[in-house]
C-alpha cells in the first residue's frame, strides 16, 4: 500500500516543485485548485454581508447548515461513486423514499428497528447496484436510471400513489420518528451534526484506510488497478453501497421532516449531489479530490440559494444560476487541471 | 455454427422483433388493439419520442450524453405556443427550432471546446433551460385558441396516418438515409468510433461533435413544438422532461445503440420507440394505470442494459484466448 501513498503524496507535492519543463505555475493556481471551492464561498459571504445585515449572523448561518445538512449526508456517501470514477449514482431519488417508507412500515417495532430496517432496504439497492455495476461492469448512469424508474414506478403501485403517514401522537414511536429531524445536541441542531459526522467518517475513510487508498487508484486508473492485484470489483461495490447507506440516513431523516413516507421526497437529490460533489473539485474522471472539498461545494449551494432568497431572487431564476455556475466553475476548474498538466481529458 | 448466427440476428433486430411479438400478443389477447384508431393513437403517441431519439441517438454514437433533450423538449413547446400570437405558425415553429439550435450550440461549444465533460454540461444546461422555461410560463400551462392547426394534423386522411405521424416519418427515415448512406452522416460514426483516429484521418471532430448537439437541440425542440402544436396546449410539467428523457434512453438502448460511442441506427431506435409505445398502449388498454408504466419501462431498461453488460462480461472473461482450447478445458473439467 505504501506504493499507492508515494504516488499520491507525490501528485499532491509536485506543483510546488520548480522543475517542471515549461509549465508556469503560479501559487495563486494551487491555492485555487486545493481551495477554489472555499474562495467562492468566502466571496458569498462578503457579498452577502453587503446585501443585507442580517446574512452572516448566527441565525442565519445555522439556518443554512440546516438547508444543506440533508445534501450533505447524502453527498458524504455518493462522493465515492464519483471518486472511484463511476460517474454518478442517480439511484438516490429512489434510495431515499424506499428507506423512509420502509422506516414507517416498521414503526410499530420501535424507532431503532424502523430506521436499521429502513437502512437495510436502502442498502439492498446499494447491493444490487454494486453487483451490476461492480462486477458486471454495467455502465453506472444507465443502470442507475433504471432502477431509479422501476423502483418508483414499484412504490406507485405497491402503495397505489398513496402517502404513508406515521401515527404521531405523543408517546409513540411515530412522535419520536417524527421528532428526530427537529431535535437539537446542545444547541446545535442533530441534523447538522449527523451530517458533519458522515462527512467526517467518510473523510477518514477516503484518506486513512486501505479501501480509500485502493479507491483512489481505481479512480485514476482502472486496468493499473486491477493489474496491481487491487479486488477492483469489490472496491466499487463497496462506493455503491456506502452512497446507497449516507442516502437511506438521509432518507430516513427526510421522512422525519415530511411526516410522510412518499415515493417523489428524493426527487432533485442525485443532480443536487452531482453538483455539490463536482463542485467541490472531484473529477468524473475519478481519483481526484477530497471530502473537505465536497463540503465545501455543499456549503456553496446552500449560501447560494440563501443569498439569493435574500435578493428576492425567484426560485425559477435561482435555478438558472446556480446551473450557470455549476457550468462555469466545473469549465474553469477543469481549464486549471489542463492549464497545469493533471488533466488528460 | 448456425445457432450463433440466428443469436446474432436476433440480437441485431431485437427491437424489431420485440415489436412484433408485442404487438401479435396484444392483437390476439385484446380485441380493441388492431382497430385503426388505437393503431394511430400508438403511431401519435410515439411521434415526440422518435423525433427526439434522432438526436439522442446521434449523441450516443459520437460518445457524448445529452441530458438536455427533456428540458429542451419543453422549451421547443412553450416557445411554438407562446410564439404564434406574434409570429404565426411557420414563424413560432422557426424560433422554437432556432432556441433549440442555439441551446444545442452552447452545449456543443462547452463540450467540443471547452472540453467540459457532457455529463455536466448537459446537466447544468438542463436545469437552467427549465428555470428559464418556468420564467416564461409563470408555471402555467400555455394553450392557444387557434385548433385548425391541431385539427389537420391529428385527422387521418390517409388511413393510419395523420401528417404528424408522416412528418415524424419522414424525419426519421431522412435522418436513417443521412446517417447511414452519406459520406458526411457516416463521419459522426468514425468521431464516435475513436476521436483521435478520426482527426488523424482528417475529419474535424469539433467540428463533428458540435453539430451532433445542434441537431439534437434542434430535434429536441421541433419534437416538443410538433407535440404541443397537435394538442394545441403545452403543460409546464417537468414530468414531461423527465418521461421523454427516460422513454428516448430506453428506446436507444434497446435500439442498440451503445454509450461509448461509434454504433448506433436510426431505424431500430424509432422501432424501439414504437415498441414502448405499443407496450403503453396495451399497459392502458388493460385498465393498468400509469406506475405500471414507469415500472415497465424501468424494468425493460434494467434488463437491457443487464443484457449488454452481460455481454461485454462474456466476451471479456475469454479476451484473448483460443475459444476452442477454452471449450474443450471446460468439458474435460466436466468429466
Amino acid at each position: 500500500m505504501s506504493q499507492v501513498e508515494n504516488v499520491a503524496a507525490e501528485s499532491t507535492n509536485s506543483p510546488g516543485r520548480k522543475n517542471r519543463g515549461k509549465l508556469q505555475i503560479s501559487k495563486t493556481q494551487v491555492v485555487f485548485e486545493k481551495a477554489g471551492i472555499y474562495v467562492i464561498a468566502l466571496i458569498l459571504i462578503i457579498i452577502g454581508s453587503m446585501v443585507s445585515p442580517q446574512f452572516f449572523t448566527v441565525d442565519n448561518m445555522l439556518t443554512v447548515l440546516r438547508s444543506i445538512s440533508l445534501l450533505g449526508m447524502v453527498v458524504a456517501g455518493a462522493a465515492f461513486v464519483t471518486y472511484i470514477g463511476e460517474y454518478a449514482d442517480l439511484s438516490i431519488p429512489a434510495i431515499i423514499p424506499l428507506s423512509g417508507i420502509v422506516a414507517v412500515f416498521a414503526l410499530p417495532l420501535g424507532v431503532v428497528p424502523a430506521v436499521l430496517l429502513g437502512m437495510l432496504a436502502g442498502l439492498m439497492i446499494g447491493v444490487m447496484n454494486g453487483l451490476v455495476i461492480g462486477y458486471l461492469r454495467a455502465n453506472p448512469i444507465l443502470w442507475t436510471l433504471a432502477v431509479v424508474f422501476f423502483m418508483e414506478g414499484l412504490m406507485r403501485f405497491m402503495m397505489s400513489n398513496n402517502q404513508i403517514y406515521p401515527d404521531v401522537s405523543p408517546g409513540t414511536a411515530g412522535a419520536d420518528f417524527i421528532g428526530m429531524y427537529r431535535s437539537e445536541i446542545l444547541g446545535i441542531p442533530t441534523i447538522v451534526v449527523v451530517m458533519l459526522v458522515l462527512l467526517a467518517i467518510s473523510h477518514w475513510v477516503l484518506r486513512r484506510t486501505k479501501f480509500g487508498q485502493q479507491a483512489k487508484l481505481v479512480g485514476s486508473a482502472y486496468e493499473v488497478a486491477k493489474t496491481s492485484g487491487i479486488n477492483v470489483k469489490r472496491t466499487v461495490m463497496i462506493a455503491f453501497v456506502l452512497t446507497a447507506l449516507s442516502s437511506s440516513v438521509a432518507g430516513i431523516l427526510i421522512t422525519s421532516f415530511n411526516k410522510t413516507g412518499v415515493y417523489y421526497l428524493g426527487q432533485g437529490y442525485d443532480f443536487q449531489a452531482v453538483t455539490a460533489i463536482v463542485l467541490g473539485g472531484m473529477t468524473l474522471s475519478g481519483g481526484r479530490g477530497s471530502i473537505v472539498g465536497v463540503l465545501g461545494g455543499v456549503l456553496v449551494i446552500g449560501l447560494l440559494s440563501n443569498l439569493m432568497t435574500f435578493m428576492g431572487v425567484h426560485p425559477f431564476q435561482q435555478k438558472v444560476v446556480i446551473g450557470t455556475i455549476f457550468i462555469l466553475v466545473v469549465g474553469l476548474n477543469q481549464y486549471q487541471l489542463r492549464k497545469m498538466g493533471k488533466d488528460h481529458g | 455454427m448456425g445457432n450463433f448466427k440466428l443469436s446474432r440476428f436476433v440480437d441485431n433486430n431485437r427491437a424489431l422483433l420485440m415489436l412484433m411479438v408485442v404487438f401479435i400478443g396484444l392483437a390476439l389477447t385484446h380485441p380493441n388493439f388492431l382497430n385503426s384508431y388505437n393503431l394511430t393513437t400508438i403511431l401519435k403517441s410515439a411521434s415526440l419520442y422518435s423525433v427526439v431519439v434522432i438526436g439522442f441517438a446521434l449523441i450516443f454514437i459520437i460518445g457524448e450524453l445529452d441530458l438536455s433533450v427533456g428540458a429542451i423538449v419543453m422549451m421547443g413547446g412553450m416557445l411554438a405556443i407562446g410564439l404564434e400570437p406574434q409570429l404565426g405558425w411557420y414563424g413560432s415553429f422557426a424560433g422554437a427550432a432556432l432556441a433549440g439550435v442555439v441551446i444545442g450550440l452552447v452545449n456543443g461549444l462547452l463540450v467540443a471546446k471547452a472540453k467540459i465533460h457532457s455529463f455536466i454540461v448537459t446537466l447544468g444546461m438542463m436545469t437552467i433551460v427549465l428555470g428559464l422555461m418556468h420564467i416564461y410560463s409563470g408555471g402555467d400551462t400555455l394553450s392557444t385558441e387557434d385548433y385548425d392547426l391541431s385539427d389537420w394534423m391529428d385527422t387521418a386522411e390517409i388511413p393510419l396516418l395523420p401528417p404528424l405521424v408522416i412528418i415524424t416519418l419522414c424525419l426519421v427515415l431522412g435522418a436513417n438515409f443521412f446517417f447511414n448512406k452519406t459520406r458526411f452522416g457516416r463521419g459522426f460514426f468514425v468521431v464516435g468510433g475513436n476521436k483521435e483516429t478520426a482527426w488523424l484521418a482528417g475529419l474535424n471532430k469539433d467540428m463533428y461533435i458540435v453539430l451532433a448537439f445542434v441537431i439534437s437541440g434542434m430535434l429536441s425542440a421541433i419534437g416538443g413544438a410538433l407535440f404541443s402544436m397537435s394538442l394545441a396546449a403545452m403543460p409546464a410539467n417537468v414530468n414531461l422532461a423527465n418521461n421523454t428523457l427516460m422513454a428516448v434512453l430506453a428506446a436507444t438502448i434497446i435500439g442498440g445503440t451503445i454509450m461509448s460511442g461509434g454504433k448506433g441506427n436510426i431505424l431500430k431506435c424509432y422501432f424501439a420507440v414504437l415498441l414502448l409505445s405499443t407496450i403503453f398502449n396495451g399497459i392502458s388498454l388493460f385498465g393498468f394505470s400509469y406506475d405500471i408504466q414507469i415500472f415497465v419501462n424501468g424494468v425493460i431498461l434494467a434488463i437491457v442494459v443487464l443484457y449488454e453488460a452481460f455481454a461485454v462480461y462474456k466476451h471479456d472473461a475469454v479476451k484473448g484466448q483460443n475459444p476452442k482450447l477454452l471449450q474443450s478445458m471446460l468439458l474435460s473439467r466436466k468429466r
